[in-house]
């Protein structure tokens, strides 16, 4: 069954178009990484999956429903959670409030909200840390701390924008780590710029640059030009072959991209 | 000092800066965490325009102030929601303008010499029965609201835009906020003056920041510090015949300096 469905789907702020004629697919259980250059329209099109932004022209489905109806099945973890780092508040109170705008008691924390959210802060490995004060944490595990809050409403879907723009690559390749752990159960979809290290987790790639080419790359291999070891894959390759604009021009809609691209460096 | 007790100035004194510390405290944590510093100082400033013109019309002094900050508050809401990148110019023309209103309209009334400098840098000993009941009234619907909306609260404070997400509404709350901040500040102008305000709304938060791990310890600990202050700023106030505001001003200041020498994190 798809989880998001998007269906020729053109977005325009005022006159200038950031996103044309779009199409996209995202099954059950599908880990896509969504690349392209700044300003190409990832972040517009995540508002769009999360109904925060209205749809103008085509449709999108979550769950076969509108996105706005599906909010409290998408786990959403923004970008730039280094900011705001003096605030005083807790982890825990950080994770609870995954929980805001649901039934709840008249005031504090009701008992089975506080088993959730430790529950969740031991599925990212940071129950030690509930009591702590957010900013003492480190770039990585704050980040953990949001992918916590966003678990804390029990997604189908777990979206994340940019999650290791500001950790170091320990950090990085611990997050996607945890993430291809709940990717056993739930849909991942993460906006990135690492595209070598986002590659090796996702089976699904989609470039987006106003328009969007979509690979399956499930078979790694096979499909994406190697690059010395076999763990990493050369950036530059990989960009030219995932927005289709090689030797040939426009291959816009490419789905299998030909086994030729590992042969071109 | 002992007998000061016993004169009924005195202890309206000493209850009016418990009660208005209590809700410094409280607000002046929110103001801070929300980086609403700048703005609280427009609406101190232009609750003058409101003093003004209750004098002119013969109102309580009190409410023309309330209302005339909350009306400010409610602009200032309006104004940012749409264009945020301009809140400073607009917290400027707010500031001024509002004061230019109070000097005209206090020059417009016949035959009244008004106190000017008790207005702008507080008159405690001038406090009245009636002022009492106005700040342990704001204080309880302080209360009340962080009692049962300190969840929504946190949530908007620290990230409005998952708040947003989450389904809550984060324009009542900014609001709501802009609101407790006006009416804050006008009982606030009674013990410090409106000029001083700024000064009562942030110093001791700043230092309940170092010592606390959550917004609601930090609301408490700056209430407590805020209430230290003002008795400690009293006391010396009376002792050697000096202006009260300026005073808690100053020991305030004074503690903020020895706090940032001896404390080490």
């Amino acid at each position: 069954m798809s989880v998001v469905q998007i269906r020729d789907l053109t977005f325009a702020y005022e006159k200038e178009i950031v996103l044309e004629h779009i199409d996209l697919e995202v099954e059950e259980k599908d880990f896509l990484a969504i690349i392209g250059p700044n300003g190409g329209g990832k972040s517009t099109l995540l508002k769009l999956i999360l109904g925060v932004n209205k749809i103008q022209d085509g449709s999108i489905k979550v769950f076969g429903e509108s996105p706005q109806k599906a909010l409290s099945r998408i786990g959403y973890v923004p970008q730039n959670t280094n900011i705001n780092t003096d605030f005083p508040i807790k982890v825990i109170e950080v994770v609870l409030m995954g929980h805001v705008g649901e039934k709840r008691p008249l005031f504090g924390y009701g008992k089975e909200e506080l088993a959730c959210a430790s529950g969740a802060l031991a599925q990212v490995g940071m129950q030690a840390y509930a009591q702590s004060k957010i900013g003492s944490l480190s770039g990585g595990q704050r980040q953990r701390v949001m992918i916590a809050r966003a678990l804390c409403a029990h997604p189908r879907i777990l979206i994340l924008d940019e999650p290791t723009s500001s950790i170091d690559s320990t950090g990085q390749k611990e997050i996607y780590e945890l993430l291809k752990m709940l990717n056993k159960d739930i849909t991942v979809i993460v906006v990135s710029h690492d595209i070598s290290v986002i590659l090796e987790y996702a089976n699904k790639a989609a470039y987006v640059n106003r328009q969007l080419s979509y690979h399956d790359i499930s078979d790694k291999r096979q499909v994406l030009p190697a690059h010395g070891s076999q763990e990493h894959f050369c950036e530059i390759e990989l960009l030219q072959m995932l927005s289709g604009s090689t030797q040939n021009g426009h291959a816009q809609e490419q789905k299998k991209p030909t086994p030729h691209w590992s042969e071109t460096k | 000092m002992i007998e000061a007790l016993s004169y009924g100035f005195v202890q309206h004194a000493i209850l009016a800066g418990i009660l208005v510390s209590l809700a410094a405290g409280i607000i002046g944590s929110l103001i801070v965490v929300n980086r609403m510093v700048f703005l609280a100082g427009g609406i101190a400033h232009t609750s003058y325009g409101g003093i003004g013109l209750a004098i002119y019309f013969g109102l309580p002094i009190f409410l023309g102030a309330s209302l005339f900050a909350v009306g400010a508050a409610l602009l200032i809401a309006v104004l940012t929601v749409k264009n945020r990148h301009r809140i400073d110019t607009f917290i400027g023309l707010i500031w001024a303008v509002g004061m230019a209103i109070g000097v005209i309209f206090v020059d417009l009334t016949p035959g009244y010499n008004v106190d000017l400098m008790g207005y702008l840098f507080g008159s405690i000993l001038a406090v009245n029965t009636q002022d009492l009941y106005f700040m342990g009234g704001l204080l309880a619907v302080i209360l009340f609201v962080i009692t049962f909306r300190y969840r929504h609260i946190l949530a908007v404070s620290y990230d409005s835009e998952y708040a947003a997400l989450r389904g809550v509404n984060v324009k009542f709350y900014y609001t709501l906020t802009l609101i407790l901040s006006a009416l804050t500040v006008v009982i606030a102008i009674k013990v410090v003056g409106l000029i001083l305000v700024i000064a009562m709304l942030t110093i001791p938060v700043y230092i309940a920041e170092k010592l606390s791990n959550s917004l609601f310890s930090m609301m408490f600990v700056s209430g407590a510090i805020a209430t230290l202050f003002t008795l400690v700023g009293l006391w010396f106030s009376y002792t050697y015949n000096l202006t009260s505001g300026a005073s808690i001003i100053l020991v305030s200041a004074a503690s903020l300096g020895l706090f940032l020498l001896f404390y080490r994190k």
